[in-house]
């Protein structure tokens, strides 16, 4: 071929592959709002108030953290969380255990994650397992996301994705999720997966390489990262858990890691996610500790949360009748003088959910030795109001 | 092993390729020699040691290779096996160039100082592609064929799904590249001041 006909050529192929990007931008869906929650029965309020607490079973790990869990057919939860001899040790694996709410107790745990499990399916090196989170795609799948490092500490983490088809019994291989452009690297999870109305799903994330920020990820039914709208920006905010109210309208809590006064910020979505205020702080206190948030069939807002700026001993309950705007505390779990302490006095990380009954489930970190299950019901909170 | 699996996997083995062909003086051997080389340390690279291949184990910490670092990697070998020059002076340095910029656009906004995310556009921007046909049509019309390539190669292989990622930037740019390209032109600006 002449050069001539050479520079022609390769005109046609800059045609063709930018011909293609277009039928691929303009033909994809615009993004939906939030997906209407599932409606949990509500609970009779002349029903007598119960509030239960367990720890999970734990019989091999020193160490154990950051829990999640979701409701799973047959009236049960799935829990999961890290465990090890240390956190960010490389024997740490990701546990599950299964709970009856008929019969109120939690199964033997297992692994289900493992460093080197991780590493042989992923196919890259895997120094290190972190934060699970759960949830459900638009298939009704159950999905967790887990955080591995390759190289470094934290702020070298990369989210991964694995999906069961039967609630937790097996699992696909784990997947990465591609969603940083430096190495893929720092993009770590900690608030529960929500569904848009279009099948995709919204992932909070956050990145701790010298900034840190929240995102919101949009996966499609594959897993893939197809989208993401930055939450905040800078360097002292991370573990967005956000809380869709309809559509349009959603609130998201965010740790804080900024200087004082030690405040957990709050940004607000008026268009599905799309946009998103700025990061405001709230009247709540937060020792840059993980946040819970629920919004209850009905009402109100829940939020869990270590009341106050500098330890992680107070972990309270708070909730909010005007969508976050203000808040009462209602109960304190852990850090009274009567209650049973734990050997390290940190009580953190926690995980809230409601199931179809209507029940309050919160699952948090019981002095890094244990996880901690408290369940109770609407007429119990009713009586804290 | 899926397909992003194995294009990710050759990626990394193809940079371990360069680095290697790069390294040792196999200009100074005979052409059988240099292929029988290449080929030992292809084995190297892709044949797993337990549990994984070094270009795993490469893969693990930089993730999928854009089709730049591709496309200049596998020159590399081609060169220093076959002694034949692919890429001109003035293409490499005008790509260094676009790398550069495009880096330097794209970075510091993705590590969050500020509300605005580069890396978003990269899922799907009329405007994002848009400017990328205007770069790719001045790069044809100037004549730097490298700079066309790389972009025609990195957006097929995009609409391929070659990649583990559905973000354009990944398959344009990676940050192995950026900082080759800014040692480069940092280089060239000071053996061109020097006396």
């Amino acid at each position: 071929m002449t050069a001539q006909g050479q520079r022609w050529a390769s005109l046609v192929a800059l045609g063709l592959a930018f011909a293609g990007l277009y039928v691929r931008v303009l033909s994809a869906p615009s993004p939906g709002g939030f997906a209407p929650a599932q409606t949990p029965a509500r609970s009779a309020s002349t029903a007598a108030p119960r509030y239960e607490t367990q720890l999970l079973p734990n019989s091999t790990a020193a160490s154990v953290h950051s829990a999640a869990a979701a409701e799973i057919s047959g009236g049960r939860l799935r829990a999961f969380w890290y465990g090890g001899s240390r956190e960010g040790a490389s024997d740490v694996s990701i546990y599950t255990s299964v709970y009856s709410l008929r019969e109120k107790n939690w199964s033997p745990e297992r692994a289900v994650v493992t460093r080197e499990f991780a590493q042989r399916h992923l196919r890259r090196y895997v120094r290190k397992l972190g934060n699970p989170v759960v949830g459900r795609d638009s298939k009704g799948r159950l999905c967790l996301y887990f955080v591995s490092v390759s190289v470094g500490g934290w702020a070298g983490s990369a989210v991964n994705l694995m999906v069961s088809e039967d609630e937790g019994e097996s699992w696909s291989p784990p997947r990465r999720l591609i969603a940083s452009p430096f190495f893929n690297i720092s993009t770590l999870v900690k608030g529960a997966p929500l569904l848009f109305s279009d099948g995709a799903v919204g992932l909070p994330v956050y990145h701790e390489l010298l900034g840190k920020f929240g995102e919101l990820l949009r996966l499609d039914a594959e897993g893939h990262a197809i989208g993401k709208t930055r939450l905040s920006w800078g360097q002292s905010s991370l573990q967005p858990v956000i809380v869709p109210r309809s559509g349009k309208e959603a609130v998201g809590f965010m740790r804080y890691a900024g200087n004082p006064p030690n405040r957990i910020l709050l940004v607000r979505t008026e268009d599905g996610g799309v946009h998103w205020s700025p990061p405001v702080k709230t009247a709540l206190p937060n020792p840059n500790a993980a946040i819970g948030s629920v919004l209850l069939s009905g009402g109100p807002l829940l939020l869990v949360f270590n009341n106050a700026e500098e330890d992680r001993e107070n972990l309270s309950l708070a909730l909010s009748t005007d969508f976050g705007s203000t808040w009462r505390i209602a109960h304190r779990f852990e850090g009274d003088s009567g209650s049973t302490q734990a050997p390290v006095r940190e009580y953190s990380y926690p995980w809230i959910m409601q199931d179809r009954t209507g029940d309050v489930h919160v699952l948090y970190t019981w002095g890094r030795s244990r996880i901690k299950h408290v369940r109770f019901n609407r007429a119990w909170l009713e009586g804290r109001r | 092993m899926s397909v992003n699996t194995t294009f990710g996997l050759l990626g990394c083995g193809l940079l371990g390729l360069a680095v290697v062909a790069t390294v040792m003086p196999l200009g100074r051997l005979p052409v059988r020699v240099r292929y029988a080389l290449m080929l030992a340390a292809a084995l190297l690279v892709f044949v797993p040691f337990g549990e994984l291949s070094i270009a795993a184990c490469v893969r693990g910490v930089t993730g999928d290779l854009s089709a730049a670092t591709l496309v200049l990697a596998g020159a590399a070998c081609f060169t220093q096996v076959t002694a034949r020059v692919l890429i001109g002076h003035r293409d490499k340095r005008a790509l260094c160039w676009l790398l550069a910029l495009a880096a330097a656009f794209l970075y510091p906004f993705a590590l969050g100082w500020t509300p605005f995310d580069p890396y978003a556009l990269g899922y799907g921007s009329i405007e994002f592609v848009t400017a990328l046909l205007l770069v790719t049509f001045a790069a044809w019309w100037a004549g730097l064929d490298l700079i066309v390539f790389v972009i025609v190669a990195a957006a097929l292989a995009y609409l391929a799904g070659a990649y583990e990622s559905r973000n354009l930037w990944d398959t344009l740019i990676d940050p192995l590249v950026a900082l080759y390209a800014m040692v480069r032109l940092l280089a060239a600006a000071a053996v061109s001041r020097s006396p």
